[in-house]
């Protein structure tokens, strides 16, 4: 860089001399003049003991602020690959970290829902294709009653990733969060939908699969997203826990009717999509209404 | 002696007549109470509602009765809530983290909970905590791989985000050897910012250290509030030492160097009186607490 | 400790980092942000967008250490990242208070030390760029001594890239005849009121 500079004898080129400590005092303080300062920075360029000179002048806490980020950010790095990929896409870095916290949203957890939901459609299948014996018409025909199980589970494990967002033992830091300033509805929505959507891929894909309607994941939406807005309803008005488990058993009931009775489809019938939307709609309302119960923790 | 006000002007936080129970059990019974800036104690045996006071402040739970005031702000109205929520920071009892955080990545989310949503600023106020609690270079450890007295530091360290007028600590002390109080007392003595801070405790001898300001909290009900050397000063003339256990002490023990020392109502004549500590104090009126 | 000396502790240095030590980006820290900080703060008034600028050269020292073949003094190195650190930063920065010169900048010499620097170390050149005006002096500095390009430059000052390379045209031909022999002396009001303006 100096070396572009016509004229300039250089002081670095072997000669002995070195910037005075008043001279580096104004460089530093920003008072010398332009071309005093010129001098120092072609001086500095190649004069180590100046260098360290300079730095007594700095400003230390300034010096010692920007050094503990440096390594702080040096020894964390800039998260993993996901997350990279995630804030390209324009998702919001905070959110990432607020995600990251949501244990519905780890590796761990999707994965035992994959493998869940991979054995009960598998064991559907199975019985369907006539590989294993089981209850229902001739082999070789898809039996409905087959998919009983899965038509049972997969919008349990949805919700069982929602409840997960939003129940305070999946939190090992709830009192934190309950006594932070960040909105805790927008939390818990933030968590909730993440936890439905990370939920319902595996559920959906693997319906695809299964013998049976061809509409049987779509089917699945509707009865997911109901299922998961009761719970989040009926934690503002009783125990999140209770909620959840209500919720639950408020699904498996008419399931293991219908499926006694040998009609298991009926539960992702037309009739049974309206019912669920309408539950969606009127449970969303009440969700929206009672939000307040979000932000005063959970100690009741 | 329920109520007993301190220098006013300045006060951190205002308690009126507050109640709360869990059921059949009162965990709080009208307590009245003002906290001024700087270290209080709240001293008291575990069931004493310590914890309850504690997170009603912290606006985690709310009360059944009776009127508080956090800097001067009301919990009970909703945008003041949150703006409490702003300037304050709480380490609740038995503080417990997700598994798969490291100290770095927890105190990120603790910082976006306080709503520091931009990188860099949330940057710079991790590695300041970090700096303060002498976390530096333990950022990429796993919290699970911390000792206990590092993750009392962790708490600290997520608390002092933002940096928050008033702290609020529960028990930071529990489960810490002396050594590591000792350095956790140090670390509260020097806080950047110098933010009011009340912590609870059942160990008489943190309130000694450190705080100029302490209130026995008993079955509810504030027994003491004022400076330790008033709470010790309650047991003078209550204190005595012997060499043989003596049956009209309420508590005796015998010390390191054989002596028995006794805490009662009414000493013998002519028994070595000694000065009282602050413990005393506390033991004396546990045991007046308790035999009403 | 000789200039050479500790240019070979600096490559040691870069060699540890390129290795994954923290250790040795913490002491080639030590060594080389002070006079950095300052170096960018004279470019920008923005201290926090400096501290950032600070902070992000080292990092790219961090990431990038293996880059550097050894050739080229490591100070030099860490400039080259740093100045183009600072004007990645103000460009995300782009706030309307953007300061580019500091509002006090001096004219006069200051000490009897910058006085034999102006006359001995640059001569009549230098005399002739303490006579241009500010934003002349600013454009030099940017494209000539900083290295950069005009639009680097342009981000930099604050103005437009055009501008950028008119002032830099005004400039050279301001210096050129400064040093073909017509110097007013102190007198730098005769530059301004010249054919060539004042900025």
């Amino acid at each position: 860089m100096t070396s572009s500079f016509p004229g300039a004898a250089g002081p670095a080129a072997g000669a002995a001399w070195h910037a005075g400590e008043d001279l580096l005092a104004s460089y530093a303080a920003g008072t010398a003049g332009a071309v005093a300062s010129w001098s120092v920075e072609a001086h500095l360029a190649g004069c180590a003991s100046c260098r360290t000179e300079l730095s007594a002048q700095v400003d230390a806490e300034r010096l010692a602020r920007n050094r503990s980020v440096l390594l702080l950010r040096a020894a964390v790095g800039d998260g993993g690959r996901v997350r990279r990929l995630l804030r390209r896409c324009g998702v919001s870095d905070h959110v990432l970290s607020l995600l990251a916290a949501t244990p519905s949203l780890r590796a761990s957890w999707l994965l035992s829902v994959v493998a869940v939901v991979a054995v009960v459609a598998g064991e559907a299948a199975a019985v369907s294709y006539g590989w294993i014996p089981g209850g229902g018409p001739a082999a070789g025909h898809p039996g409905p009653a087959a998919l009983a199980p899965f038509l049972l589970v997969a919008p349990l494990l949805v919700l069982a990733g929602v409840a997960a967002a939003f129940l305070p033992v999946f939190d090992p830091a709830w009192r934190l969060a309950a006594a932070a300033p960040f909105s805790g509805f927008t939390l818990l929505l933030v968590r909730a939908v993440c936890a439905l959507g990370a939920a319902l891929v595996p559920v959906t894909g693997v319906a695809f699969a299964l013998p049976g309607p061809g509409w049987l994941p779509v089917a699945l939406l509707l009865p997911s997203l109901a299922l998961s807005a009761f719970a989040l309803a009926a934690a503002t008005v009783m125990d999140p826990r209770a909620a959840a488990v209500t919720t639950a058993v408020l699904w498996a009931l008419p399931v293991l009717w219908l499926a006694s009775a040998d009609v298991p489809l009926l539960i992702v019938a037309p009739q049974a999509q309206f019912a669920c939307a309408a539950v969606l709609c009127a449970c969303a309302v009440v969700l929206y209404l009672r939000r307040d119960r979000f932000e005063l923790g959970w100690m009741r | 002696m329920d109520e007993m006000t301190l220098n006013v002007s300045t006060a951190a936080v205002r308690v009126d007549g507050l109640s709360r129970r869990y059921g059949a059990i009162r965990a709080l019974g009208g307590v009245d109470l003002t906290l001024e800036r700087g270290i209080t104690g709240l001293l008291g045996p575990n069931g004493a509602g310590k914890t309850t006071l504690l997170s009603i402040l912290a606006t985690v739970s709310e009360p059944d009765a009776g009127r508080v005031s956090v800097l001067g702000l009301d919990p009970g109205d909703g945008a003041e809530r949150v703006e409490i929520r702003r300037r304050l920071g709480y380490l609740p009892q038995e503080l417990r983290y997700h598994r798969h955080f490291t100290v770095a990545a927890f105190l990120d989310y603790v910082a976006i909970l306080k709503e520091i949503t931009d990188r860099r600023r949330r940057v710079e106020e991790v590695a300041r905590v970090l700096a303060v609690t002498g976390l530096e270079d333990r950022a990429r450890s796993r919290i699970r791989a911390l000792s206990g007295g590092m993750r009392q530091r962790l708490g600290i360290a997520q608390a002092l985000l933002g940096g928050p007028e008033l702290l609020i600590l529960d028990e930071p002390t529990a489960g810490l050897d002396p050594e590591q109080r000792l350095r956790f007392r140090e670390l509260l003595s020097d806080l950047p910012g110098d933010p009011a801070i009340v912590l609870s405790t059942h160990q008489a001898d943190d309130i000694a250290a450190i705080c100029p300001q302490v209130i026995v909290l008993l079955h509810g009900r504030v027994h003491f509030a004022g400076a330790p050397a008033g709470l010790a000063g309650t047991a003078a003339g209550r204190v005595w030492a012997a060499d043989e256990r003596d049956g009209r002490a309420h508590l005796s023990w015998r010390g390191g160097d054989g002596r028995w020392r006794h805490i009662g109502e009414q000493p013998p004549d002519g028994a070595e009186l000694v000065t009282p500590t602050v413990e005393d104090g506390y033991l004396l009126l546990s045991h007046a607490a308790g035999a009403r | 400790m000789r200039p050479e000396a500790g240019e070979r502790d600096d490559a040691v240095l870069l060699r540890a980092v390129a290795r994954g030590d923290e250790g040795a980006l913490a002491a080639l820290y030590d060594r080389h942000a002070g006079w950095l900080t300052v170096r960018l703060a004279r470019r920008c008034a923005m201290p926090d967008v400096v501290d950032h600028a600070v902070q992000d050269t080292f990092l790219a020292v961090w990431r990038e250490a293996g880059a550097y073949r050894g050739g080229g003094d490591v100070a030099a190195f860490i400039w080259g990242i740093g100045i183009r650190r600072l004007i990645d930063a103000i460009r995300r920065e782009n706030s309307p208070r953007r300061l580019r010169w500091r509002a006090a900048e001096p004219e006069t010499v200051v000490s009897a030390e910058d006085q034999v620097l102006a006359g001995l170390e640059h001569g009549r050149l230098g005399q002739a760029l303490a006579g241009l005006s500010p934003e002349l002096r600013g454009a030099i500095e940017a494209t000539v001594l900083d290295g950069l390009t005009c639009a680097e430059a342009a981000v930099l000052l604050g103005v437009a890239e055009g501008t950028v390379k008119s002032r830099c045209h005004r400039a050279r031909v301001a210096l050129r005849a400064a040093l073909a022999g017509q110097q007013a002396g102190p007198g730098t009001t005769a530059y301004h009121q010249g054919a060539w303006g004042t900025s």
